[in-house]
């Protein structure tokens, strides 16, 4: 700013001003109670009880309306779980409400799928193409042939229809089988129960903490980081297993950079170290514990320093973290991670071995360590009226390569858009979407729009008019979570509740509810939902609980009893043996390894680094670029480079480059890069979810760079069929020229190298 | 008289951002470049003396001692009646467009005369004010300590909103508060060049404590305005 020639005017501009001094003005205000709504800021507002939708956490809020707009959001206080925080996109949910860009009325398209040209329809010309095209393919190719992706509460409602429909592809939340699939699974499978999402650990009660890859803090959902945060505050200690220096590495005691992909050396080594140098629990694993000796039979050829060499760590680190967690039994907390769909095959048996681990430190049950839910007194009671019958599978189904995709609902996505693409086993023709960017989720983005092209028809329902809207036929927009009813959230941590969401306004343009929208649509396709109004659905699910939907839209929840610890002998397991499977007779039975083997993602090619992505803490997904606020906070994502391969390369923080992946795919745009000692020199790091290619999102368009668009190559794990991410590779183009990657880390020769395909 | 003053927790705060969209919120802070009443800069991953560091920079005024915003500001001293919000004690002083409140030591600004001319944006060598140029006659703007809110019992919005409890607000002048207690080992923003009496403070590891110190503003940038 220059200089400015004040003085000559500010005497004129003074005299002219009133002279009321603010503090008598702020005394009269206070008096003047009608005036509540004309004191500063949020004060006097209107205060509403709600549920956050800016991620899938749904932290308990409170909406602050002022003349029928929302001027805040709030934690509501009520909250035991978040209390009054709330994060940077739940702060922010006032602009992705009032978002320029959103959907604004049902479009029907009218240029080429893909263009994003549509005409303005009714409500009812929508929803009867909708069911018209439904029943169409429904008839002409059989049940199957309809899928729907899905994600967020907005879904739910739609993926029962798709369910009474008869199609075993009725849901494919990119939460399962792109994300936490695997995961969920292998917890399951060895404690019992779904102790995953959301993670159920303890880490406000823990003595030590333990992330392998997992990056609380950049990865933001309020319970959890409080938690850990608090855990810290406490004198926890912290061990991160991270390539990369995360926010929570800056926090940690111990940082293991570990070499990616070989997280099952250590996790068996260590494994290995803690039964040898007889560390573990010996009560817990002798009365509660399967298959145990089997286990110390698999995995005593693991050495430290065995693991030492192949995950690239210094051996002395890598025996202080486990004797740290082993001291401290079994108040330690083995965080489980959430994201698992990193490698393919070895995703479930990477999380058996943490889960394994927990077993050995006896860490389940108690103050630290794994809590068990506590299910709340709440009544289930579907969307849609009636029974419906059982799904009937078709000749070859979508699962029959996966024995356990049985358990999550839907099939695996890779196999639906396989199916779309290519007719086999079956004809895929008809998508729904809701709440999910298809295109920006799930790896290879090339050939989900290859089978968009090839579907009889494409219906999206959603807020904003993403990169996947664009491809439909027909657009539904949905209200945002601050204009309607969804079902209840419940959250089943140490402390437990259920929380309401509600309206704050109503809908904007011609916006409607999501149980306004499928109630209309179950009707046309000769489906009954079982109550006309949300709010009698919503009342009927309270009736155990006691309470009533009239006091929850005041308080916006309540809180019952948590029964989150459990002593030795209370401890049951609620699987085959009833006990903690170390040894896996399920997994057996299905010739899949029964225990944790060494498996380990395959080196970079030479010249390529690999490309590994993760969160920022101002956004959720591709879902939240658009946000003025975040986006101003955090406009386009960075690639982190190692200093000393940016030194032999000639770069510096703020050079641009084009990626190009082990596929010849190249970055849409150039990406600034951020030179830091804090990443492996074999990988690089972008931030996920930026650069958006819908020019109808005039905030985020253009900004940043998409690693989904890099992540070509994926491998589905045997368990479940889930995608996996991290095989991908990147170097880079300057001025035009191949910059390839400096190899500066010896590869082991445990380790197999990434072949590179025939050039696209 | 009382000062209120903040304590940020750098072995708490997770770098979220927020406590930057909490306020902009409150106060209707317009999107532009460089307007905001408070911000997170990400520091790291670096080197450090003392190890690898990866921190924040969760800025606002420092609402000063001797406050450098205020003495260049040219609008002519008014007589202006203050009451201390604790115990409704008044008095009166004369004070520009811009002031430090003398009971709580807040340091404010008066709509209604600030003139816009943005002297005191470029006098403050933390950058703490912004020239709020979307409104129909310019004015600055800054962090108040939600100067509003706290006198009628609420928290500021970054605080209330903060997950990791990493802002501490509360007045220096009660020895038996929280913030009064974390400042005894806490570090302020002043160098050899620049020291105004800030009464924002940092404790945390050495490490971050190191990278934090590197923003510290050096440029006596008020002697040019
Ligand atoms: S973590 Fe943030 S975005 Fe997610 S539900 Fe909570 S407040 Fe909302
Ligand atoms: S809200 Fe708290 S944790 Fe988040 S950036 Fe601000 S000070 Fe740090
Ligand atoms: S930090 Fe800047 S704006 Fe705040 S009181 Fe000090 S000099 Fe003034």
């Amino acid at each position: 700013m220059k200089r400015r020639d004040f003085l000559k005017f500010s005497g004129a501009v003074c005299a002219a001003l009133a002279s009321l001094s603010l503090d008598s003005k702020f005394v009269k205000t206070v008096s003047a109670s009608t005036m509540r709504k004309d004191l500063p800021g949020s004060l006097g507002a209107e205060e509403i009880p709600s549920v956050c939708d800016m991620c899938f956490w749904r932290c308990p809020i409170v909406a602050k309306v002022k003349d029928g707009q929302v001027v805040k959001i709030e934690g509501n206080p009520r909250s035991p779980a978040n209390g009054t925080a709330i994060c940077a996109r739940g702060n922010a949910g006032i602009q992705f409400l009032y978002d320029k860009d959103r959907l604004k009325y049902p479009l029907k398209r009218a240029g080429a799928r893909g263009e994003g040209k549509w005409v303005r329809i009714s409500w009812d010309e929508a929803l009867d193409e909708i069911a018209y095209n439904i029943k169409k393919v429904k008839e002409k190719y059989g049940p199957h042939a309809l899928a729907f992706f899905d994600h967020g509460s907005s879904a739910a409602f739609f993926r029962e229809i798709f369910e009474a429909l008869g199609t075993e592809n009725f849901s494919n939340e990119p939460a399962f089988f792109q994300c936490v699939g695997p995961n969920l699974l292998a917890y399951l499978y060895t404690l019992g129960y779904q102790a995953v999402d959301p993670a159920k650990v303890d880490m406000a009660e823990a003595k030590v903490i333990i992330l392998f890859g997992s990056h609380l803090g950049e990865n933001v959902q309020v319970s959890l980081v409080k938690s850990m945060v608090e855990g810290l505050a406490q004198g926890a200690k912290l061990i991160v297993v991270d390539p990369r220096f995360s926010v929570a590495a800056g926090k940690a005691d111990i940082w293991l950079p570990i070499r990616p992909g070989t997280d099952l050396a250590l996790l068996l080594a260590w494994i290995n170290y803690v039964i040898q140098h007889d560390l573990y629990d010996r009560e817990f694993v002798q009365n509660h514990t399967y298959g145990f000796e089997k286990l110390k039979k698999a995995v005593q050829k693991y050495s430290l320093s065995w693991a030492a060499e192949i995950c690239d760590l210094p051996e002395e680190d890598i025996r202080k973290a486990i004797d740290l967690l082993a001291r401290h039994r079994p108040h330690v907390c083995i965080h489980p991670g959430r994201h698992s769909a990193w490698y393919g095959s070895q995703d479930v048996n990477r999380h058996r071995a943490m889960a394994i681990l927990t077993g050995l430190l006896g860490t389940v049950g108690v103050k630290g360590g794994f809590y068990f839910p506590t299910e709340p007194p709440l009544e289930k009671v579907s969307f849609l009226a009636g029974e419906h019958e059982e799904i009937e599978p078709p000749e070859t189904s979508l699962k029959d390569d996966y024995p356990f995709a049985e358990l999550f609902h839907g099939s695996p996505t890779a196999e639906i858009i396989k199916a779309t693409r290519t007719g086999e086993p079956y004809p895929i023709k008809l998508w729904g979407v809701c709440g999910v960017n298809v295109i920006q989720t799930i790896p290879n983005p090339y050939q989900t729009m290859e089978a968009i092209k090839k579907l009889d028809f494409i219906f999206c329902v959603d807020i904003l008019p993403t990169e996947s809207v664009l491809w439909a036929d027909i657009v539904l927009p949905d209200a945002t979570y601050l204009e309607r009813y969804d079902g209840f959230y419940v959250g089943k941590e140490t402390r437990c509740y259920v929380a309401l969401r509600q309206p704050a306004v109503k809908p904007l343009f011609e916006s409607r509810p999501a149980y306004e929208i499928a109630k209309d649509l179950a009707k046309r396709l000769g489906l009954k939902p079982r109550y006309e109004r949300v709010e009698d659905w919503l009342e009927a699910q309270l009736k155990p609980s006691g309470h009533s939907l009239k006091e929850l839209k005041k308080t916006g929840l309540f809180t019952y009893p948590a029964k989150p610890y459990r002593s030795r002998e209370e401890l049951s397991f609620n699987t085959d043996s009833g006990k903690f499977e170390f040894y896996s007779e399920a997994f057996a039975d299905e010739d899949l390894p029964p225990l944790p083997e060494p498996d380990f993602a395959p080196a970079p090619p030479k010249g390529y680094a690999r490309l590994l992505y993760g969160r920022v803490p101002v956004h959720t997904f591709a879902k939240t670029m658009n946000n003025v606020w975040l986006h101003f906070e955090w406009p386009e994502n960075h690639l982190w480079v190692n200093d000393e391969v940016a030194k032999r390369l000639g770069l510096k923080t703020g050079d641009e480059v084009i990626l190009e992946n082990q596929d010849g795919y190249r970055s849409e745009r150039p990406v600034k890069i951020f030179v830091t000692p804090g990443i492996r020199p074999d990988a690089v790091y972008l931030p996920h979810g930026f650069g958006s290619r819908s020019p109808m999102l005039k905030t985020a368009y253009g900004h940043g760079v998409s690693d989904t668009f890099l992540v070509t190559h994926y491998e589905q794990d045997p368990f479940m069929g889930a995608s996996s991410h991290r095989n991908n590779f990147v170097r880079f183009i300057k001025d035009g020229k191949v910059l390839s990657i400096p190899e500066l880390r010896p590869v082991p020769k445990e380790l197999s190298r990434f072949e590179i395909r025939k050039r696209v | 008289m009382s000062q209120w003053a903040m304590v940020i927790d750098l072995d708490r705060c997770v770098g979220c951002h927020a406590c930057a969209i909490a306020c902009r919120a409150e106060w209707k802070v317009p999107v532009g470049e460089g307007y905001r009443r408070n911000w997170v800069k990400r520091l790291g991953p670096a080197r450090t003396p003392y190890g690898m560091a990866f921190t924040f920079y969760p800025g606002l005024c420092n609402h000063c001692d001797t406050p450098v915003c205020t003495t260049v500001c040219p609008v002519d001293p008014e007589k202006r009646e203050f009451k201390d919000p604790k115990t409704g004690k008044k008095t009166a002083i004369f004070i520009r467009a811009t002031y430090k409140h003398p009971f709580t030591g807040v340091v404010l600004i008066d709509k209604e005369r600030c003139i816009g001319c943005g002297a005191c944006v470029e006098a403050c060598p933390y950058g703490a004010r912004y020239l709020n140029e979307e409104l129909d006659e310019p004015k600055a703007d800054k962090c108040t300590f939600c100067f509003e809110r706290v006198t009628r019992g609420e928290e500021p919005a970054c605080v209330k909103t903060c997950l990791a409890r990493a802002r501490i607000f509360g007045d220096l002048s009660d020895p038996n508060s929280e913030v009064s207690r974390l400042v005894k080992k806490a570090k302020r923003m002043v160098t050899k060049e620049v020291n105004l009496g800030p009464n924002v403070y940092w404790v945390g590891q050495e490490k971050d404590l190191y990278l934090l110190m590197q923003q510290a503003p050096k440029e006596r940038t008020w002697e040019n305005v």
